[in-house]
């Protein structure tokens, strides 16, 4: 992807993975049961999830243990924390974002058009650095909060409540 | 000297309040900067995680309002710069130090520049450190402010404290040295009659302006004791040395006329021991008999001058023996005396019961006998007389008289009549040496007593008593 990609740089999707961790730090669930892990959920290559699974190793989030899962073609999305949808997936976004409407399920993607589609974070490419934009109005849909300090870095939110109306 | 120790605790004191207050003032804005840190670091975590330098920077930009701030930088864990920060018109120069990996803070202070480290921690991982560099050029602001309020202040308790003194010159010094001023005029010129001048200024002057002014009325009135005791001492000396001269005088006459007295019978003894020779040559004896009667005379009487003259003297220099003495047995025993020796005289004696009294009794023999053997005699040219010893008690003192109707006295010579060889009468009238009276009255004088005497030309004489 990368027009030329610095070796000891790391590559797109590897940053992908880290944010995707990361993002688990800043959204906050309506049950947050210590004793349930967090599932990271990834609609996507086989390579992105090992990836994935590499970031989060044995690390934990506000003391709940994560584990990384491969969603398979018809399965069920529901037990997820978060989806990742891969652009690779693209014929399925739709139909996984349809399974996971209206439960609190945090929605990433690196489509081009999935905040237009429902989706709650999408990466975007500015300047050779991933960043990301972020759908309000979807994750309040969800019943999830996202906090401030990721809106602040992102790239544009959409949905933000101005004036304290929803 | 007040001033300049005044002076020296105030700047001391200032001192000591200036440094705690610098050293508090400057923990306080080293605490602020830490919390400034503390801020940005927590702002700035979701930059760090999700790699957003731009919103990081805005983040520092925070940092503004602190205008002792001077830059701020903001590093990754592996200590790469991610975002900086610098108050405007500075360029970015900080010099940043590794922070102890196991602190989560730690500041390094040269001069009046901080620079202080902060670890930025999110969910227990360590994401990046914030480096925040200041100038604590306020501190020196603030000790600049400090100088200028002490020098005020001390320029102020100067004239504060000058204004007092004078005041306090004028209310304490100032009559204290005016009263110095009289004490050394005092004792110079000896002038204990000046005063100080009452003081109107404050009461504890007043008061010892009063003590002064007592203390100069006691020496004043000392003064003058001691000199009317000094001039009363040269009058009593004065006096003592006319009366010692009076006594000499006395004493003088006296040797004469003890002297001329004595000469009488001796010239009449050697001018009848001459007619006896001359008779004795011629053989003639026409008046022997008569002649040696007149020379026992002469004898006699010489012999009672001696007599009375030795009585004198002993009343003088005899030592006192003092018992109770009989008076009235004294007097009885003295009239039975005259009466037996001239049994012809019709004399009443009226002698009263007296109470006796402390006194020498040879002595006072001596006074008794003179005091009725005159009375005796002065009683002798006429027919019938009365003699009266008595007493009355006037003042709580007991007097005793001896009283007579004889011959009397003039009244104006009373008091002549107790001094030695000083008779009223002619020595042909009435005989006598002119000495008992005198004896008398010494002796009374010795007893610490007294005598006076009264009476009238033929109307008779009083003499009363005291012992």
């Amino acid at each position: 992807m990368d027009a030329n990609p610095p070796t000891n740089e790391p590559s797109q999707s590897d940053i992908e993975a880290v944010y995707l961790f990361d993002f688990g730090k800043f959204v906050r669930w309506p049950v947050n049961n210590v004793n349930e892990p967090l599932r990271l959920c990834v609609a996507g290559s086989r390579v992105f999830t090992d990836g994935l699974q590499n970031v989060v190793a044995s690390e934990r989030i506000d003391g709940r243990a994560v584990l990384v899962h491969r969603v398979v073609r018809g399965e069920d999305p529901v037990g997820c924390s978060i989806l990742f949808v891969d652009s690779s997936e693209r014929d399925r976004a739709s139909d996984l974002l349809a399974a996971v409407a209206g439960k609190p399920i945090l929605t990433v993607s690196d489509l081009p058009d999935f905040l237009d589609r429902g989706g709650m974070i999408q990466f975007v490419l500015i300047a050779n650095r991933v960043r990301f934009s972020v759908n309000m109005t979807a994750a309040a849909r969800n019943d999830l909060s996202l906090s401030s300090e990721l809106l602040k870095v992102a790239v544009s939110v959409r949905g933000m409540p101005v004036g304290g109306a929803q | 000297m007040n001033l300049l120790v005044s002076g020296a605790v105030l700047v001391l004191a200032a001192l000591a309040f200036f440094s705690y207050d610098l050293i508090s003032f400057r923990l306080n804005l080293i605490h602020s900067i830490e919390t400034e840190a503390q801020i940005v670091g927590e702002n700035s975590v979701s930059a760090l995680i999700f790699n957003d330098p731009v919103s990081a920077a805005t983040t520092l930009q925070g940092l503004r309002r602190s205008p002792d701030i001077v830059c701020a930088v903001l590093a990754t864990n592996d200590g790469a710069e991610f975002a900086t920060y610098s108050a405007p018109g500075v360029a970015v120069g900080l010099r940043r130090r590794p922070l102890p990996a196991r602190e989560s803070e730690h500041y390094w202070l040269s001069g009046s520049h901080l620079l202080l480290a902060h670890r930025v921690v999110f969910q227990g991982k360590a994401v990046g450190v914030v480096y925040i560099s200041a100038t604590l050029t306020e501190i020196g602001q603030r000790a600049r402010h400090y100088l200028l309020i002490t020098m005020l202040i001390l320029l102020f308790c100067m004239v504060a404290a000058l204004a007092i003194s004078s005041v306090s010159q004028r209310l304490v010094a100032q009559p204290i040295i005016s009263l110095a001023r009289t004490a050394r005029g005092v004792s110079r010129d000896r002038d204990y009659s000046v005063r100080a001048e009452p003081s109107t200024a404050s009461t504890e002057m007043a008061v010892l302006t009063d003590a002064f002014n007592e203390m100069l009325q006691q020496i004043e009135q000392q003064d003058a004791a001691l000199s009317r005791a000094r001039d009363e001492l040269e009058l009593r000396v004065e006096e003592r040395t006319s009366e010692l001269q009076a006594a000499n005088r006395e004493l003088e006459a006296f040797s004469y006329t003890v002297a001329h007295d004595l000469r009488g019978p001796l010239d009449s003894i050697s001018g009848i021991a001459f007619l006896l020779s001359r008779a004795e040559q011629e053989g003639s004896h026409p008046e022997t008999e008569e002649m040696i009667q007149r020379l026992k005379q002469s004898t006699q009487n010489m012999a009672a001058l001696i007599d009375d003259l030795l009585n004198f003297s002993r009343a003088s220099t005899a030592t006192l023996k003092k018992d109770d003495v009989d008076l009235s047995a004294m007097a009885h025993e003295i009239a039975k005396d005259l009466m037996d020796s001239d049994p012809e005289r019709k004399v009443e004696f009226q002698i009263a019961e007296l109470p006796s009294v402390q006194a020498d009794s040879a002595l006072m023999h001596i006074v008794m006998d003179n005091l009725i053997r005159n009375a005796w005699k002065y009683t002798s040219h006429h027919e019938k007389a009365c003699i009266e010893v008595g007493a009355k008690l006037q003042n709580g003192k007991m007097i005793y008289f001896v009283r007579d109707d004889g011959a009397g006295f003039d009244p104006q010579r009373a008091d002549q009549i107790f001094q030695p060889f000083h008779r009223l009468h002619s020595k042909s009238e009435f005989p006598g040496t002119g000495v008992g009276l005198a004896t008398v009255q010494r002796i009374l004088t010795r007893h610490g007593g007294d005598i006076w005497a009264e009476g009238r030309v033929e109307k008779g004489a009083t003499f009363y008593f005291r012992v």
